[in-house]
């Protein structure tokens, strides 16, 4: 029965070609542009996710803030080794963990100067470095020398260097002096989104020479997971082993360090060591209304245009409803029961949306491969707010699925009135319907 | 003594027209036996077609009682008259009222999918069996706009008696077809009839068809207004 249902359904819907071709277009639109708008918005999620964990934040975070007085805090961990190798058998999701410096300075060159926030790297322990990394000018090995600086595109332009150059940075210290470093340019990398304009490497020791730490101090082990998706639950599991081994642990707080390093921790009243386990998500709230607003925005679009095509879903079952009144009537008359007029009516709207999905979700895909593959680069600002040098969009079938069904539920639940009408129609009425 | 097939018991129908009542049928009684083959005669308005609907449980009287098949319609939820329809009762329109998407053979079958006894096989032989004795055998596949009138009526005869009912409803199955045509139609209802006893009520104007009636209910303004039984050989068979 089903399947007569079925057979019924598609060629009822064949039998109006042009009508329901123009209602499968609207949904196909529909599909396309939910399709292209979850491309973006995971687009600049994955774009986050790629920058952040290359340049600022590993999945999982030990990090911490050491306190001389009360008011003086330094984004540092001293003594790293221990507090890791106290926790890292925790952490069976690992894959690798690296101690990375943290530090700001200002950087002055022949050609400008700008704020840069600076990373320590120890090469020989990210092996992810290289993978992400993209240098375009000099070479990647050079950031294992000491003395030495990797700039991004934006950054080099901006200071007027080039690999072989040197510039000067200058990095404020808690106790209110500035140091000051000459650094040779080693290398040149192409940009990873808006976080590579104030971000830069140098070689660890470097940054801890700067700012006159002790070896074994670093900012944060940056903590590589298989799945970023783990990093809440990793975080949570390492709060409570570092509690059980005796360390002083902050609170979950959902900000970036530079963040609680300006407005929190220093107004708090404590010396010492506090360690703080974090998120790349965490790292990256500051961020995150940038993608919210795209979603929203996105949402907005999409609910209008489905509003509109529910209508159209209305209006055109109920006027296809209206023109086979004395088909259904006699369909009940010979003894179809009202349920099964209600299940064919609804496979009509299924089928149709079903079919417009598929559409949609084709074309949407497709036109998201071409525009990754033609690889537009954005306008600078947009950039800044899009978190990707070039368009990129994120489409996966799973999510491009989960549309899909969306989109054909909601063409289904839009044809419940008229169909519930059709049903509703007494066998009698319907067959001396004259329309 | 058997059950009649069809007892109507002081039957009435009135349509709300805007503030005007129309009384469609009033005080109606109609006894009809098993095996009849049985002719509602009348002219435009008399109230035959609403005396059909009634009897096919399509509608239900203002008041009155109407049995069929032992079932009190009125007394019957939606779902049990539309399972009465499709169990007990067979249609015939006078527009054919064919599935205009579905095939032939797909016409005649679709009562037997919507009981949902019948293996496929079992419906195949039973739509092909039928479809042979109509003379469409031929024309299985064709969709109904490809078929001529007569052709189109033998499939609704072959929809109507597919489910094997009791009872056979055809409302002015002639009207829309020439006189030779309708006279075919007329024959095969009848040889059904004769072949199988089952019990045709049947709405016409035309004294011709109404002559291979073995009965005819004469309705005048939406009264009965008398019986005739059939003399001779149509009688007698009905009989």
């Amino acid at each position: 029965m089903i399947a007569t249902d079925l057979f019924i359904a598609s060629r009822n819907l064949a039998r109006h070609t042009r009508r329901n071709l123009l209602l499968a277009s609207a949904i196909a639109g529909v599909t396309a542009l939910l399709v292209l708008l979850g491309g973006l918005t995971t687009g600049m999620r994955e774009a986050m996710l790629h920058s952040a964990t290359t340049l600022m934040t590993g999945h999982v975070n030990l990090a911490g803030f050491f306190k001389i007085t009360s008011g003086t805090a330094a984004p540092i961990v001293a003594g790293w080794e221990k507090p890791w190798d106290a926790v890292k058998g925790q952490v069976p999701e690992l894959v690798y963990a690296a101690p990375r410096g943290r530090g700001w300075a200002k950087a002055v060159a022949d050609g400008g100067s700008m704020d840069l926030i600076l990373a320590g790297v120890e090469l020989d322990r990210e092996p992810g470095f290289e993978k992400i990394i993209q240098v375009v000018d000099g070479s990647l090995a050079e950031l294992g020398k000491p003395g030495t600086i990797l700039l991004f595109e934006d950054q080099a332009k901006r200071l007027g260097v080039k690999p072989g150059d040197t510039l000067t940075l200058s990095a404020p210290t808690t106790r209110g002096a500035s140091n000051t470093a000459d650094v040779r340019v080693g290398a040149v990398a192409r940009n990873i989104g808006l976080l590579s304009a104030f971000n830069a490497f140098i070689p660890a020791e470097t940054l801890r020479q700067l700012y006159q730490l002790k070896a074994g101090t670093t900012g944060a082990v940056q903590i590589y997971l298989r799945d970023a998706d783990d990093s809440a639950k990793v975080a949570a599991r390492l709060r409570g082993a570092l509690r059980d081994a005796g360390y002083r642990v902050m609170d979950p707080d959902p900000q970036p360090y530079w963040q609680k390093l300006m407005f929190k921790v220093n107004a708090e009243d404590w010396t010492g060591q506090k360690l703080d386990v974090t998120t790349w998500e965490d790292e990256m709230s500051f961020l995150s209304w940038i993608v919210t607003a795209v979603t929203w925005l996105g949402n907005v679009l999409v609910t209008v245009l489905m509003v509109i095509v529910a209508v159209g879903i209305v209006n055109t079952l109920a006027i296809a409803i209206r023109e086979r009144t004395r088909e259904i009537g006699t369909l009940r008359a010979i003894g179809m029961q009202r349920t099964q007029v209600l299940r064919l009516t609804l496979m009509e709207a299924c089928l149709l949306g079903l079919a417009g999905a598929l559409l949609g979700a084709l074309a949407g895909a497709g036109l998201g491969a071409g525009i990754n593959a033609a690889a537009i680069e954005l306008p600078e600002t947009m950039q800044y707010f899009l978190l990707q040098r070039n368009l990129h969009l994120a489409i996966h079938p799973g999510q491009v699925a989960v549309y899909v069904a969306f989109v054909t539920a909601l063409t289904t639940v839009a044809a419940i009135w008229p169909s519930a009408y059709a049903a509703r129609m007494r066998p009698v009425t319907a067959m001396h319907h004259a329309g | 003594m058997p059950e009649p097939i069809v007892e109507a018991v002081d039957v009435a129908k009135v349509y709300q027209l805007g503030k005007t009542e129309v009384h469609a049928l009033r005080h109606v009684d109609l006894l009809v036996e098993r095996g009849e083959f049985l002719s509602i005669a009348g002219p435009s308005g008399s109230g035959k077609t609403t005396l059909l609907n009634l009897i096919g449980g399509v509608d239900v009287p203002s008041s009155g009682t109407v049995r069929v098949d032992g079932e009190d319609t009125s007394k019957l939820t939606e779902r049990a008259l539309t399972r009465l329809r499709l169990d007990h009762i067979g249609f015939i329109f006078q527009t054919f009222n064919l599935v205009a998407v579905l095939t032939v053979f797909q016409n005649v079958e679709f009562p037997l999918l919507l009981q949902g006894r019948m293996t496929s096989a079992e419906r195949r032989r039973r739509v092909n069996a039928l479809l042979e004795s109509v003379g469409l055998a031929d024309h299985s596949r064709h969709r109904p706009s490809e078929l001529s009138g007569g052709q189109r009526q033998r499939v609704a005869v072959a929809r109507a008696l597919v489910a094997n009912p009791p009872l056979v409803l055809a409302d002015e199955p002639t009207a829309n077809l020439d006189s030779k045509t309708g006279g075919t139609i007329i024959d095969l209802m009848r040889e059904m009839n004769r072949r199988d006893g089952t019990t045709f009520i049947f709405s016409t104007h035309d004294p011709k068809v109404m002559s291979h009636a073995s009965a005819i209910v004469r309705l005048e303004d939406g009264r009965v207004v008398g019986r005739e039984e059939a003399q001779g050989a149509a009688g007698d068979e009905a009989r």
